[in-house]
């Protein structure tokens, strides 16, 4: 009598390596377990690895000195898992700043503290857009606390897929979805970075001299835009500020990093492969999406009690000309406050607020940033009603 | 844990110098598992318990069967491995996909159906501890090998961390013997297994990350027609991305292995130096591809059934083969891509491999490159998420996009060429070789000067932990 795994083999018309004995062949190929060892060169591997150790230390060692005549300094890099270390810490009555990097540079923690009562949380991250960040704090059922948001419409506005809505999305993510391994890798390597110059992946990587090579371009290629160098130290509770060399009076990193910011600045040309119409409309319609869903955020945190103030951090030189003429008031921040009907402190309605200088045009140093931090803490709290 | 990531590093120097510190095999064997189990743990914890539970049902399994009289007896046994650890693979890694299939196949008769997103979270590396699993309850049922009397050993053999999430596909009949008494370190093993990991670490960090991904996913990301020099430029960029990814962390794994005393087999030799789509298979993923012809193929006939059917066979290998890499239709294209040219090869060999002037140097070396530029061809299925991207990309490729936007600098594509020639240079100059006797030809301060060099690159590159590519799988 046939068994019925037989009948259900031919039906089925399974592998036969359920249903018959190996050959041969395959004991050969699928293996007796073989004793299988691994050929070692034949070398005097000990003398090699010692030789080795040495000239990595040595290289490491003069690397680390030839960073430091340039002017580098050991500093904590800012990057989604320092993000995500004071992201958890947010509780339900925290005081959250969010935005851009000014609000990172233009900070000063303790002052904040001293005139609001209470230490704030420094969640903005240069170069993003601030939509991720307040939509997951609206999403957080437990916060009902204070936000304090940077904007910079030319970011604020930045849309789906562009690289300022993926930084912030990629701190969101991680976030989310930090595993224990991340969170152990950010303990160990932020010792590391306090006191070792060259570890600086935007400066001092392979890839950022890679960048810097002298090689002109083909026509027409699409070159990415530059970003500026290292220009600021950043502490363990992500408080930035500005390097002395860069807030010196006519100061060449400055100046380096003002040219660097108008093509930053600077709205591309529409895609190729986009007309130009569909382009300015899918944009246009973008931006009102922006308006819409910071609203509906600001919403939900104000239902739960929760409070929320825009903050326009000074900004000077060519940078602000170039800023007012893209991305001008009456388009941006009127509106925004109209739409969401939060409070909101634009530095020039205020001559106290106004007379900073921004060296490189975007951010205060970091003696101005504690002097203007001051003065803003006055117009906070009459905004945020405290 | 990623072993490139700084965890790694002080992980890796903990369990070292405590393994070689305890006394007892038996103790060392406890640490290990450990140690695979917190390396597992340090993505998700909770998927350690079900990596835990499967390896147990396969022990159990595996005993059973042994003891089993009759082979309908066993075959049931082996019935119940296969779709245990099937059923385990099917729910994580194809459920939505299944369902987004059954979604689209119901709306082609007209019902419209609406299924639940399941929101399943994949477990790092389940492809490939699975079947380190299940290669062991399908050898006990051929008969080629014993199981273990020692969950612990088996427990050991499955999750042993270098080669736990990525590969390579270690067997367990490969990896249980070694088990049986404590290793004894042959001179300059630890040393070597140290260089190897450097090598696999200065593949992944410097070569793969830094000098070819983000040229490979600003091609594969970029949402516009390209010209043909950039469509190339981008598919050759991910054609080494992916080699020096995979294989930097397979070198990775066997040297971390060899550091503990184990010896894991070549997951890579040379395959960019290919003749023939047989010979790719033969160098590329070989312990997936062992896997599958010792598994899957053979038992399906191999080659000793009919012509049709043995094409029949590797287009079926190569298709489920895609398959395994993701739940997505463009891994079923490109492994049935892969399945096409095995059979032209076949077809090929037939018709020309008496001719003389087959195996002249010029031919073979042009079969080499055609094999090269049909490998790239199929990564662009490979790496594209959808098929818009794939076809948009082949149209580049193949020149339907003259007017189309050229978007490297020239300092990416004089990177990606110079990467791409020293990789193919590299793999032709040792494809009948293996690496170790190439290392032993150099001269020993050759040997201690690229050694510094790669360990300088790796620390002077600073690496951003990128996932490896195969994690996903």
């Amino acid at each position: 009598m046939r068994s019925s795994i037989s009948s259900f083999k031919e039906r089925l018309r399974l592998p036969r390596l359920f249903f018959r004995k190996p050959s041969r062949e395959e004991q050969i190929h699928g293996g007796p377990p073989l004793e299988f060892e691994r050929p070692i060169p034949p070398a005097p591997w000990r003398g090699i690895a010692v030789v080795v150790i040495i000239i990595v230390i040595a290289a490491t060692t003069a690397w680390e000195l030839y960073c430091r005549s340039l002017g580098y300094g050991p500093t904590l890099n800012d990057n989604e898992d320092l993000w995500t270390l004071w992201r958890r810490r947010v509780a339900p009555e925290s005081i959250v700043i969010i935005g851009d990097s000014r609000a990172w540079f233009d900070v000063d923690l303790d002052e904040f503290q001293k005139g609001l009562g209470k230490r704030p949380i420094q969640l903005a991250m240069a170069g993003s857009t601030v939509l991720p960040a307040l939509a997951d704090l609206a999403d957080d059922k437990n916060f009902h606390g204070t936000i304090i948001c940077s904007v910079v419409p030319y970011l604020f506005f930045a849309t789906p897929g562009t690289p300022p809505m993926e930084r912030a999305e990629k701190g969101i993510k991680r976030f989310h979805n930090q595993t224990p391994a991340q969170r152990v890798s950010e303990y160990l390597s932020m010792p590391l970075e306090e006191h070792v110059a060259f570890l600086k992946p935007d400066d001092l990587s392979l890839e950022a001299f890679l960048n810097q090579l002298p090689i002109p371009n083909r026509p027409g290629a699409l070159v990415p835009p530059r970003f500026p160098p290292y220009f600021q130290t950043e502490d363990r509770e992500r408080r930035a500020r500005m390097w002395e060399k860069c807030a010196e009076p006519g100061s060449e990193l400055a100046k380096k990093i003002q040219q660097i910011w108008i093509p930053l600045f600077t709205p591309p040309p529409p895609p190729s492969y986009v007309p130009k119409d569909v382009f300015f409309a899918q944009l246009n319609e973008g931006i009102q999406k922006r308006f819409a869903d910071v609203t509906a955020a600001i919403e939900k945190i104000r239902s739960r009690g929760g409070k929320i103030v825009f903050v326009r951090f000074p900004n000077t030189g060519g940078l602000k000309d170039l800023e007012d003429r893209i991305t001008p008031r009456e388009k941006t921040w009127d509106p925004l406050l109209k739409m969401t009907g939060a409070p909101g402190i634009y530095y020039s309605d205020f001559p106290e607020l106004s007379g900073f200088i921004c060296p490189e045009w975007s951010h205060l140093s970091a003696g101005d940033s504690v002097e203007f931090s001051k003065r803003l803490v006055p117009h906070l709290r009459a905004a945020l009603k405290m | 844990m990623l072993f490139n990531s700084l965890t790694f590093v002080v992980f890796f120097a903990i369990v070292v110098t405590l393994y070689w510190s305890l006394h007892g095999w038996e103790l060392r064997k406890n640490l290990l598992v450990v140690a695979s189990y917190i390396f597992y743990g340090a993505w998700n914890p909770p998927f350690a318990a079900l990596l835990f539970s499967t390896t147990c049902m396969d022990f159990w399994l595996g005993r059973q069967m042994a003891k089993a009289q009759g082979p309908h007896r066993k075959r049931r046994w082996l019935v119940a491995s296969v779709c245990m650890n099937l059923s385990m693979l099917g729910f994580f890694k194809y459920g939505n996909f299944l369902l987004q299939n059954f979604q689209w196949s119901l709306a082609r008769i007209g019902i419209v159906y609406q299924p639940p997103h399941l929101d399943i979270l994949l477990p790092v590396g389940i492809s490939f501890y699975t079947f380190h699993s299940l290669s062991y309850t399908l050898d006990i049922y051929r008969g080629v090998l014993q199981p273990t009397r020692s969950l612990r050993d088996f427990v050991l053999a499955v999750s042993f961390f270098p080669q736990l999430v990525a590969g390579p596909i270690v067997r367990a009949g490969d990896f249980l013997p070694q088990l049986r008494h404590p290793p004894r370190l042959k001179a300059g093993q630890f040393f070597w297994g140290l260089a190897l990991m450097t090598l696999g670490l200065f593949e992944k960090i410097v070569l793969a990350d830094t000098l070819l991904s983000g040229s490979a996913d600003r091609v594969f990301d970029y949402a516009g027609p390209l010209v043909a020099l950039d469509s190339w430029a981008g598919v050759l960029a991910f054609a080494g991305q992916i080699f020096f990814d995979f294989a930097g962390y397979s070198i990775c794994a066997i040297g971390a292995a060899l550091t503990l005393g184990f010896h894991l087999k070549d997951n890579f030799r040379f395959p960019y130096a290919a003749i023939g789509f047989s010979d790719f298979w033969r160098r590329w993923h070989i312990s997936l591809s062992t896997f599958l012809r010792d598994y899957l193929y053979i038992p399906l006939g191999g080659n000793q059934v009919r012509p049709f059917r043995a094409a029949l066979n590797l287009v079926i290998v190569m298709f489920l083969g895609g398959l395994w890499h993701g739940a997505a239709w463009t891994f079923v294209v490109w492994g049935l891509l892969h399945g096409s040219y095995l059979v032209i090869e076949r077809v090929f060999r037939v018709l020309f491999e008496a001719k003389r002037w087959a195996s002249t140097l010029p031919v073979r070396v042009l079969a080499g490159f055609a094999t090269y530029a049909a490998v790239c061809v199929a990564w662009v299925f490979f790496r594209a998420s959808d098929f818009t991207i794939a076809s948009r990309m082949l149209g580049g490729m193949f020149g339907q996009h003259p007017h189309g936007d050229a978007i490297f600098t020239t300092r990416e594509l004089l990177q990606i060429g110079s990467v791409t020639l020293a990789l193919i240079a590299m793999h032709w100059a040792m494809r009948d070789d293996t690496f170790e006797t190439a290392i032993m030809r150099l001269p020993h301060w050759a040997i201690t000067v690229i050694g510094a060099a790669m360990a300088c690159a790796v620390i002077f590159t600073q690496g951003n932990s990128n996932a490896f590519i195969y994690f996903q799988f």
